[in-house]
């Protein structure tokens, strides 16, 4: 296993598979900040329920793109262009889950609660990896996805509360993005994902990544009376 | 040191740009979101500057 700490002046030095692999995450992380504001800005500026809900629209596309800007500075400095994303249309997007639009406030909500808490579990991968300049961008970003996290479950924990209808949506949208969120995860005995781990820039496997993950969110869907959906049905990456 | 990709500098500033702008607005329209016509500017405000965002036109951006 490796366990050197590089810094850009050593990027030149490494192996040109650290490099490929580092690359390619990079690319993906970009693709996943700013296919986030893709996803959600068009439909749901307008259409957020109060003012307050539509100007916490923009602020967490504002964080989003910062996000973006960011990797894409590290990406940059190692000669790998993420300019190309900010263009991208949505069916493109890398992951899945981005290639859509969102057009309902539960989805949404949920969205935030689910899906920017696999983006919360990507960036941690990162803590303690070998590429010091990825290290050093991430306490920041973590300290917003956080937020985000929090937003999209108070807004998910105010549909519930609302009635029998507002919690039939809420579960409705559970339902479509926990399997979304499950499969961001990756394949189980990924070849690739263990060779991030040779070169010390994730900390998990995949499936260790998404047990955590479900040890996480299933007792909270519980809690907030809701079903937590059947793991195996609909899945693309097991 | 490798090297870094072309016009790096300026979609970062740029970038950086439109968070400030955007953020701005924001802060601007939360402690007004009981006045209208405050928050109503604040909100269009973002709006246009996260259209341009999500058009894409980088090539357009850094000339």
């Amino acid at each position: 296993m490796f366990s050197d700490k590089i810094e850009l002046k050593d990027f030149d030095k490494m192996d040109p598979e650290y490099k490929e692999l580092l690359g390619h995450v990079l690319t993906i992380q970009a693709d996943c900040e700013i296919g986030g504001p893709h996803l959600y800005v068009e439909k749901m500026l307008p259409a957020a329920p109060t003012k307050l809900d539509q100007l916490i629209v923009a602020r967490t596309a504002a964080e989003e793109i910062d996000h973006f800007r960011k990797v894409a500075r590290v990406a940059g400095d190692i000669g790998v262009d993420v300019s190309f994303l900010l263009s991208q249309p949505n069916e493109k997007r890398f992951v899945e889950t981005f290639r859509g639009l969102i057009t309902t406030w539960e989805d949404n909500a949920v969205f935030g609660f689910l899906i920017d808490r696999v983006g919360r579990y990507q960036l941690e991968e990162f803590y303690d990896c070998s590429y010091l300049p990825m290290q050093r961008i991430l306490p920041d970003i973590v300290t917003e996805e956080l937020g985000h996290i929090e937003y999209g479950y108070n807004k998910t924990v105010e549909l519930i509360e609302s009635g029998d209808e507002g919690k039939a949506k809420a579960q409705k949208a559970v339902d479509y993005w926990y399997i979304r969120a499950l499969d961001m995860f990756g394949r189980t005995g990924s070849k690739r994902s263990e060779r991030y781990r040779y070169w010390g820039l994730k900390r998990r496997s995949n499936e260790q990544a998404r047990q955590d993950y479900m040890n996480e969110v299933n007792p909270i869907l519980k809690k907030i009376g809701l079903t937590v959906p059947d793991a195996n049905q609909g899945r693309h990456f097991v | 040191m490798p090297e870094p990709v072309k016009d790096l500098d300026k979609l970062d500033e740029q970038l950086k740009a439109v968070v400030q702008a955007l953020q701005g607005a924001v802060k601007q329209g939360i402690p007004h979101v009981k006045e209208p016509q405050v928050v109503d500017k604040a909100i269009a405000d973002c709006k246009e500057i996260l259209d341009e965002i999500i058009a894409g036109n980088v090539k357009e951006w850094l000339n």
